[in-house]
């Protein structure tokens, strides 16, 4: 126990806590404001990998360029599930989860069907692929990188979300449905662009993911089940995510440290259910209705 | 005055199971084909499953994601007991932990040399686990989607430890005793018509104990909560208490099923646990109508009857048909092939009226 072990145990603890939040900020969006569980989030990161992939090998196109790029495609096929599905199903959750799970099903299986099941693989600019050496710490650029991307990421959407008028129109459809469209918001239509941006995010995660690791059509269901965990122990917020990714990371990181890394995932499972046995309503909970 | 749908008609239901288990008790006796009888009973144990599910979800509108916890630990329970038939005194360290170093055999292995004992611990653990996490998250008063993604992340972790804990697992290959399960001096062949029977006489006991747990004053109040789970507790009953009970009842039903499924195939891996197969488990329900007990099981017939008819070579595409199949019934028929059922008859004795009150998730009040 030196000093260099452990600040490369907070350093990997960061870089794991950020890898979670990517995961998890397009889901807790869509959660936050539409109450929508969406099971198909992993399926939508596999595609932001898979749009990414397509766009390197069928168009060249440099790693950064196919980022904002996947935002815009994984962006554009989340407004379309929503539109034809989840739109009808508002009030019914437990059926939200169940078709949206029923969506992951399909596109993981038109995946394979169309790209088959072995593993694709994601260009990177060849300085992200080095290692940083700062003297104790010995760091992959690549995991910085994920990290700098996760800070645009809140900012941005703590930018939209709070200090521009769609975020307040969102935040006034959150709070009262009925009441924010007596006031004249469309809210099914703030429900569709916030489900877009989600998914969204969830390309922009894809598209890091799949350069990190190898792109599977199965790749997403390893993210969402850790993704979800953020949200439900942050409360459904994007502060409470963010809380909730960073404090997860180092705990899993410091198992990962004393035990190995499935132990860690496994008790970092098990310490989340205790957790919302004495804290149902997350680390910091909405102040709003429970859903 | 309208007449009652005969679906509705609790003795027309007690009658219809007669039906379904007596059509069931033909098969063995005009088939000679073990292969396919082996076949048929696994069917029997997939029937468990989506009935222990429905129990659960239907009535008692717990959506269980992870109902494969219950089903795997059962499984394992199993297969662990008939490896340790298979060893003795002389030899008792099963060949692939002699493959991972171990010289002793390890401590959690040892009550299954016991087969009574390994049985009943199969059971027993699945059952104890469930009370232990639906206790937690219940008297939190976690429930509804919330409830079913933590299912999910138990079921994730538990798959990843089953894998990582080669020595006592054998890891991603799974258990594979090398002989039937022997109870006393008989021999339990899966491929037999003993087997056969076993499976669904389980099968049968589960179906009239759920269908019993359902008409009584227990499975009210179970399908009341389903409902309005506020008003429930105004009236003075602990609901969590009664959430628990119907999840773990049903967690013991899917490790029944396990266990089941052990000996019938000889063999259990961590895709057990694999999120795939609890998947499967809620489209049998679903698709069944997870409202009917007979419905349910029916739903999972149905669904892997016609994957394992149409073969290996059209499973990619039967797979995407399933999903899409999976997304029209949610949103379009929430009561599954039971509710369109339902309001056929319904219609044919009323003449055009429908009776049928339905299963839709009524929305959650803000609390």
């Amino acid at each position: 126990m030196d000093i260099g072990s452990i600040t490369s145990a907070v350093f990997l603890g960061l870089s794991i806590g950020s890898v979670f939040l990517v995961a998890a900020l397009g889901l807790a969006i869509i959660y936050g404001t539409a109450g929508v569980i969406n099971m198909a989030h992993g399926e939508l990161i596999m595609l932001g990998a898979y749009s990414t992939f397509m766009m390197q090998t069928v168009l060249g196109l440099p790693f950064f360029i196919c980022i904002p790029l996947s935002f815009v495609i994984v962006g554009f096929i989340g407004y379309l599930i929503e539109k034809v599905l989840i739109s009808s199903l508002y009030n019914r959750p437990l059926d939200t989860l169940l078709a949206t799970w029923g969506v992951s099903l399909v596109l993981m299986q038109g995946v394979r069907i169309i790209f088959g099941s072995d593993p694709k693989y994601v260009e990177v600019p060849s300085f992200l692929s080095t290692n940083i050496d700062l003297g104790i710490v010995n760091l992959s650029t690549f995991r910085l990188f994920v990290m700098f991307i996760c800070l645009i990421m809140v900012l941005a959407t703590w930018y939209l979300f709070y200090r521009t008028t769609f975020g307040i129109k969102v935040r006034a459809v959150t709070q009262n449905k009925d009441m924010a469209a007596s006031f004249g918001i469309n809210s099914s239509r703030i429900y569709s662009i916030t489900f877009a941006i989600g998914a969204g995010l969830a390309g922009v995660a894809g598209s890091l993911f799949g350069a990190m690791n190898i792109v599977l059509p199965t790749m997403g269901t390893s993210y969402v089940v850790e993704a979800f965990l953020m949200v439900v122990a942050g409360g459904g917020g994007l502060l409470g995510s963010i809380l909730a990714s960073a404090l997860t990371g180092q705990i899993q990181s410091a198992f990962a440290f004393i035990y190995n890394d499935t132990y860690a995932r496994f008790l970092v499972f098990v310490l989340i259910v205790i957790f919302l046995r004495f804290r149902p309503q997350g680390m910091i909970s909405a102040g709003a209705s429970r859903r | 005055m309208l007449k009652q749908n005969p679906y509705q008609n609790v003795r027309y239901q007690w009658g219809a199971y007669a039906v379904f288990f007596a059509l069931i008790a033909l098969i063995p006796l005009s088939m000679d084909d073990a292969f396919l009888l082996n076949q048929l009973s696994t069917y029997g144990v997939y029937g468990i499953l989506a009935l222990s599910l429905s129990l659960c979800w239907g009535f008692g509108g717990i959506l269980n994601l992870g109902q494969g916890i219950a089903f795997g630990l059962g499984a394992y329970g199993m297969a662990m007991t008939m490896q340790m038939q298979t060893q003795d005194a002389a030899d008792p360290i099963p060949p692939f932990m002699l493959n991972n170093g171990l010289d002793a055999l390890p401590a959690i292995w040892e009550p299954f040399a016991n087969t009574g004992l390994g049985i009943f611990l199969a059971l027993a653990v699945p059952t104890l686990y469930c009370l232990i996490f639906g206790a937690l998250m219940f008297q939190a008063r976690v429930s509804g989607p919330f409830f079913a993604i933590m299912t999910l992340a138990m079921l994730s972790a538990i798959y990843t430890v089953f894998i990582d804990l080669q020595y006592l697992t054998n890891g991603v290959n799974g258990i594979s005793p090398p002989q039937s399960l022997m109870l006393g001096s008989l021999e339990v062949d899966p491929y037999s018509t003993t087997s056969f029977w076993g499976v669904y006489i389980v099968l049968l006991v589960c179906t009239i104990a759920a269908k019993l747990i359902t008409l009584s004053k227990f499975g009210l109040i179970v399908r009341a909560q389903n409902n309005d789970a506020e008003r429930v507790r105004f009236l003075g009953y602990n609901v969590a208490v009664y959430e628990t009970l119907i999840y773990t009842i049903s967690g013991l039903m899917a490790a029944l099923a396990g266990c089941c499924f052990a000996y019938l195939t000889q063999y259990v891996s961590p895709s057990q646990f694999d999120v795939s197969f609890s998947i499967s488990i809620v489209i049998w329900a679903a698709i069944g109508g997870r409202g009917s007990l007979l419905w349910a099981i029916l739903g999972a017939f149905i669904v892997q009857g016609a994957q394992s008819y149409l073969g290996d070579e059209f499973l990619n595409t039967w797979i995407l048909i399933l999903g899409f199949f999976f997304i029209l019934v949610v949103r379009f028929l929430p009561t599954g092939l039971a509710g369109l059922v339902e309001t056929l008859l319904g219609r044919l004795v009323s003449g055009g009226i429908s009776l049928s009150p339905g299963i839709e998730q009524p929305s959650k009040s803000s609390e």
